[in-house]
């Protein structure tokens, strides 16, 4: 009698296998088990106090969560789109320059090598309303005489920490449309030169729609890191006052780590990546549409 | 004479311990204790004096952590969660200290009450939870008095125009009426405002907390339900509000805690600061503070019913886990002993210890700084009205909910009833959560 073997492709990726239920799975398990309970990190024995869906009744019935559900959803959609314009903006201006390129390309990714923590510091100390440098320079040169609450007020806090994130990240889209402009075919821009279209012209029809699938792939990455901002908005307002920074993840992040309920956490946690998978499924269904506007395999 | 008389006293029951100390040589040879600290500059004065507990006991102490208090805090409730509680000595607060349910011993069963009665009892009170002494205080203790700038009451002509105002003559501030009205006063938006409060997160909590039970209310009763949403409540959140709609606080108020409000005091522009004791020196300091030379100290001024006086400490705690706690115990006592107090509080901290209380004030005496000497004797007297936060595990997360809701009230959002009405409902939940009631 001969023993079955398991096919040899499953041997080879088995070990794989093993590393992503190890790193992956199995902490999504637990978090999605402890989600259930009233788990708290001080309280170890509550793991295994099972609640049902008390934990998601509680959130979906809080007008708290649902209006940091808001607010992200907006600071996500203010924050790409500023990045991306941004983004776009700036890489077609370097793709002209001629000399430097490289020096300035350096330069252009400096905010990102920061630590978000440290952003967040820079940001707070240059919007403080008593001795930031904002209201220093508008009052000094005689713009204003108001101390702005730039961290306080509902409008400018929000416009606070987008442009901390814009003034840190808006250099991923650089670099990401940057390098789609280089690998960009010249014949099709010769071709609309000699056919007499405008600068504006080829850049809608040729330059952009080329651009698109690089521009949904910087979206995707950045959706997934915005949806989880939480340093900077953390660092420059802690998600007040009275809420009016408050996203998802400083609201999770205070839940989870500081009032130490792990399990109340969680809930939150999974109702949130519904956020970051409409997202995603929608930049992804962009990109295939872009890419087979193109020609290419969607 | 007298003064000399009692730091010989207390230097020479110093040099006893230390010979105590030295009659226990090797009593601990290879072992090793773990320990989790609070991390800082003004904190590694004491743990310089590590190393003569090692060289007197034979035993080592590994430091595996040095973090800030909020940051050991996230720290030690993931080691509870871990179940990787074996290390033996741990930093704690007093605000922290309810917390952290089974962790560590209680002391009173390891100590003699001869170990503790040198300590200023309502430390040893504050450290005390359901009973159990769960740390031994360090001489980290804070608790606020008020710093002004004195500039604002030499002017004669201000004080006549204050008094024409108010019928009452302008003097440091002895209740919180007067600091209200001199702060409305004083601002002059926005180079200069009359005071600044600390506007988020724990801090704002503790501010209210103080100035509720200045007004004769209480945060929990003897069941630990909620009851800060009362007359006395609504007075102490009023005074937050008509502050801020007057403008005479800093329109960013809300967003600052300790480190914004030093530094906006140091700057020159605010009147009136009720702060800890740890910015007397940086803000009379005149390399970095425009205030300095200008600095007075006087109590915290009182509510309608007793003065404010929200306080906490810093101490060590010993985990029921440690393998040899009779080593811990010893670190933990020569941490917090006499000799070490005198040395950690000469950096400008507050003693736990009523005999260096006594010394540092007659060695500040002895010195020119009569600065140190007026804010020694300030917050010697400060300390006689300093209370604790309510003893439960749940402060910290009651102080997540209730601090929005009071941004809310400051900020106009809401009415000081609305806010405290709803941050009343939101800690019931909690506590009916947790099978209080």
């Amino acid at each position: 009698m001969t023993k079955r073997r398991l096919p040899e492709w499953f041997i080879l990726v088995l070990p794989a296998i093993i590393v992503i239920a190890l790193v992956v799975l199995i902490p999504l398990i637990f978090s999605l088990y402890s989600s259930f309970t009233s788990y708290k990190l001080t309280k170890p024995a509550s793991l295994w106090n099972w609640i049902g869906t008390y934990n998601y009744e509680k959130i979906l019935s809080d007008s708290k969560f649902w209006w940091a559900f808001l607010r992200t959803v907006i600071f996500l959609t203010i924050v790409l789109n500023v990045e991306m314009l941004l983004g776009l903006a700036i890489a077609l201006m370097m793709n002209k320059v001629t000399w430097g390129q490289r020096t300035l390309r350096t330069i252009i990714m400096f905010p990102m090598m920061f630590s978000p923590i440290l952003v967040g510091f820079q940001f707070k100390f240059i919007f403080n309303d008593n001795i930031g440098l904002v209201n220093n320079i508008l009052q000094s040169t005689g713009i204003s005489n108001t101390a702005f609450p730039w961290l306080v007020d509902a409008n400018l806090a929000m416009f606070s920490i987008m442009f901390a994130e814009v003034w840190m990240s808006t250099s991923v889209f650089t670099i990401l449309i940057l390098a789609g402009l280089f690998a960009m075919p010249r014949d099709p821009l010769e071709a609309a030169k000699v056919d007499g279209c405008t600068p504006y012209q080829s850049f809608k029809h040729i330059t952009l729609p080329f651009l698109m699938p690089f521009i949904y792939i910087a979206m995707t990455i950045r959706s997934l890191d915005v949806a989880r901002a939480f340093d900077i908005v953390q660092i420059m307002t802690g998600g007040g006052p009275a809420r009016r920074t408050e996203l998802l993840w400083t609201l999770m992040g205070r839940t989870g780590y500081v009032d130490a309920r792990m399990g109340l956490a969680n809930a939150m946690g999974y109702v949130a990546i519904i956020l970051s998978i409409i997202f995603t499924v929608y930049f992804f269904k962009k990109l295939s549409a872009a890419r087979a506007g193109l020609g290419m395999e969607a | 004479m007298r003064k000399y008389t009692k730091i010989s006293a207390l230097m020479a029951s110093v040099a006893v311990v230390a010979l105590t100390g030295a009659a226990n040589a090797g009593q601990f040879d290879g072992v090793t204790i773990e320990a989790k600290l609070i991390g800082g500059q003004q904190y590694e004065a004491l743990y310089a004096r590590i190393a003569d507990w090692e060289t007197s006991t034979g035993a080592k102490v590994k430091i595996i952590s040095k973090k800030s208090h909020f940051e050991i805090d996230k720290e030690i409730k993931s080691d509870m969660a871990a179940g990787t509680t074996k290390w033996c000595v741990g930093s704690n607060h007093s605000s922290f200290a309810a917390q952290y349910e089974g962790l560590y011993v209680d002391l009173n069963k390891l100590l003699d009450k001869k170990d503790i009665a040198g300590f200023v009892p309502a430390n040893i009170s504050a450290s005390t939870i359901k009973g159990e002494l769960l740390m031994l205080p360090r001489a980290q203790f804070d608790v606020s008095a008020m710093y002004y700038l004195k500039s604002n009451y030499t002017n004669a002509e201000k004080s006549a125009a204050f008094k024409a105002k108010h019928g009452y003559e302008l003097a440091p501030p002895k209740t919180w009426t007067e600091v209200k009205d001199q702060a409305i006063f004083f601002s002059d938006p926005p180079n200069f405002y009359g005071t600044q409060f600390a506007g988020k997160d724990e801090a704002i909590v503790g501010r209210f907390y103080e100035m509720l039970v200045a007004e004769g209310g209480q945060y929990i009763d003897d069941k630990s339900m909620p009851v800060f949403n009362s007359e006395a409540g609504q007075r102490a959140l009023q005074w937050f509000v008509d502050l801020y709609t007057a403008k005479a606080v800093p329109a960013g108020t809300t967003s600052y805690v300790w480190d914004d409000l030093g530094q906006g005091f140091a700057s020159g522009t605010i009147a009136l600061n009720l702060d800890w004791p740890g910015w007397a020196g940086f803000f009379n300091d005149p390399k970095q503070s425009k205030a300095a030379g200008n600095v007075g100290v006087i109590i915290q001024p009182m509510g309608s019913d007793s003065s404010t006086g929200w306080s906490g400490h810093h101490g060590f705690s010993i985990t029921n886990d440690c393998a040899n706690k009779d080593a811990a115990l010893s670190l933990v006592k020569h941490l917090t002993s006499e000799e070490s107090q005198l040395v950690e509080s000469k950096g400008g901290s507050l003693p736990t210890r009523t005999a260096v209380w006594v010394a540092n004030i007659e060695i500040a005496e002895k010195g020119d700084d009569a600065f140190r000497t007026e804010v020694l004797r300030t917050f010697a007297e400060a300390a006689k009205y300093a209370f604790a936060v309510p003893p439960i595990p749940e402060w910290t997360e009651t102080t997540n909910l209730v601090f929005p809701e009071l941004q809310a009230a400051i900020l106009g959002d809401k009415t000081v009833k609305e806010a405290l009405d709803d941050a009343q409902a939101a800690v019931d939940e909690l506590m009916k959560e947790n099978g209080y009631y």
